[in-house]
């Protein structure tokens, strides 16, 4: 603690959590196309950098410009990148050499890998892992705690990562973007860790989710060939729509289509397996 | 459904849209309230029938329990799927197979709302590009609760109209629908999520060897009965497992790089 009162001195301890909650408010609440959560970022920094450059500067002007450009990430885990980055800015007011490009560089450079590490983690992993035991509590009787559990655990867990985040974030200023950017390596590796976990969870997830059965039964004299259940279940559970979600990533991927263009192309194929008895 | 049951539901499903800061912004909002499984819940308590509401929430969960949305691309609308679709299926006096029959074609209807108030929202940073000039910091604060102003006009307001004005609509369609409709809806529903994991994959695959782990927990639940809490403890096994068979000689404390390349030899 007296360590961190010495290298932040022009902020208290109340404007750093004002501006957490105001972030864990407010982080998306303003989502468009062009700059995404930009004008959110410069809402949740606006009391702060105030308070650093004075209401009337030139600087305190140039600062609300800079945190208006264009920010994306995922909100949750992104959390630490406005703590840095309030800390930056205090460094900066307190006459420190950092330079505008460097705060909006450090930004820049730090949405990316949270924005990925952010949706396969919290998104694709956590969410997914609370869903499906909230689902098993209650998808057969209709039990209320189903809901409640995924709402407490979910809630409480999420908002107190962010606050955590947010703090750390502030606390290891341009320090934690050093150690971001000098040890490549390493965070390479948490990255590496992190993605490899994320996609067994994933894999796991989309088992239970993705579904494609064939009904469609060759009947001959008195033998009744069910594909689905005599060839298809035999080679592997689950082969059809794992092969699919396969085909999805490849035409994503590999042949850029868009999601609505898969959306349009799944609809009609359903509507044609259907039609034809098949699925 | 009376006009106030569907007010409330227009309500509730403003909430879980996204962009709406008033619970705990993202993490209570879209990610929770906006979530079927919860929108099952409290669509449940409104129009008096808890069970079947909480039935149909978990089974359009299931189509979209993987729904990632990276960079802001939308697979298909969850929220009118929630809001919309459950809302209407119990009105109607249908159960969760009818919930999700209703809801894959409202989220696909739904994404052109969303797409739309993506767009206009781009608005609201311009006129706060003029506040940010003059180091006006209360213009910078308006702008940001006027984006919020679409959001619940488009989000509320959609969901009041066609749950209230849809009712005898959804009552026709689900008595009326020949059961091949019906079994359309679910086929395609069923295939639908795999355009989520899809995206997550083409995200998050750094190399492409690591399909072989998407792989790997496709089989592990595929073809075991293993949970997916079972599954993130074997998963985080194995990434631990990967990062240290990789050697610490990258970790770039001096001190730790020269004991560990002298441990290597002997301890392991």
């Amino acid at each position: 603690m007296k360590n961190k009162n010495q290298t932040h001195s022009l902020l208290t301890k109340k404007d750093i959590d004002k501006a957490a909650w105001s972030y864990i408010f407010f982080a998306q609440a303003t989502q468009n196309f062009e700059r995404m959560m930009g004008l959110a970022f410069c809402h949740v920094l606006e009391p702060v950098l105030k308070k650093l450059y004075g209401a009337d500067s030139e600087e305190y002007k140039k600062a609300l410009q800079r945190h208006m450009q264009f920010y994306n990430t995922e909100p949750q885990l992104g959390a630490l990148i406005p703590g840095i980055t309030i800390a930056m800015e205090e460094a900066r007011a307190k006459g420190e050499n950092i330079s505008e490009e460097l705060i909006v560089n450090t930004k820049n450079a730090l949405m990316g890998p949270f924005a990925g590490i952010g949706d396969s983690m919290l998104i694709g992993t956590y969410s997914p892992i609370l869903l499906s035991i909230a689902m098993s509590l209650c998808i057969h009787d209709g039990n209320p705690m189903g809901p409640i559990f995924f709402c407490v655990v979910w809630l409480s867990t999420v908002v107190w990562l962010q606050w955590f985040l947010f703090h750390k974030g502030y606390d290891m200023g341009i320090g934690a973007a050093n150690l971001f950017f000098t040890n490549k390596a390493l965070v390479d590796k948490i990255t590496t860790g992190l993605t490899m976990m994320g996609l067994i969870v994933i894999g796991g997830v989309a088992a239970t989710t993705v579904k494609a059965s064939v009904i469609f039964q060759y009947v001959n004299g008195d033998m009744t060939l069910s594909l689905q259940e005599q060839i298809f279940d035999k080679i592997m559970p689950g082969i059809l729509p794992l092969l699919l979600t396969l085909a999805v990533w490849y035409m994503m991927d590999k042949k850029k289509w868009s999601a609505t263009k898969i959306v349009l192309g799944i609809v009609v194929f359903a509507a044609v397996m259907v039609f034809l008895g098949i699925m | 459904m009376t006009f106030f049951q569907a007010l409330l539901i227009g309500l509730f499903a403003y909430l879980g849209s996204k962009r709406t800061p008033w619970f705990f912004g993202v993490a209570g909002g879209w990610n929770m309230i906006g979530r079927p499984l919860v929108a099952g819940l409290i669509v449940g308590v409104i129009l008096g029938d808890i069970p079947n509401g909480v039935i149909a929430g978990a089974m359009v969960q299931a189509l979209f329990i993987g729904q990632i949305t990276p960079g802001g691309a939308m697979p298909a609308d969850v929220n009118w799927a929630a809001y919309i679709g459950i809302p209407l299926a119990l009105a109607a006096g249908g159960t969760g197979e009818q919930a999700v029959a209703l809801s894959v074609p409202l989220s696909m209807l739904g994404l052109g709302l969303f797409n739309f108030i993506m767009t206009i929202n781009a608005y609201f940073p311009h006129m706060a590009d003029k506040s940010a000039e003059q180091g006006d910091g209360a213009g910078i604060h308006r702008a940001t609760y006027l984006a919020a102003v679409p959001s619940f006009i488009l989000r509320a307001g959609s969901a009041v109209l066609i749950c209230y004005l849809g009712t005898p609509v959804a009552e026709m369609l689900i008595h009326g629908m020949p059961s091949g409709v019906l079994h359309f809806f679910e086929v395609a529903g069923k295939m639908l999520p795999a355009i989520g994991f899809a995206m997550l994959l083409k995200q998050s695959l750094a190399k492409q060897w690591m399909l072989v782990l998407f792989l790997l927990g496709w089989v592990m639940i595929g073809s075991t009965s293993m949970s997916v809490t079972a599954l993130a403890v074997f998963a985080t096994a194995v990434a631990i497992v990967f990062v240290m068979a990789q050697g610490e000689a990258k970790v770039p404390t001096p001190a730790a790089v020269q004991n560990t390349e002298e441990d290597d030899c002997y301890e392991e």
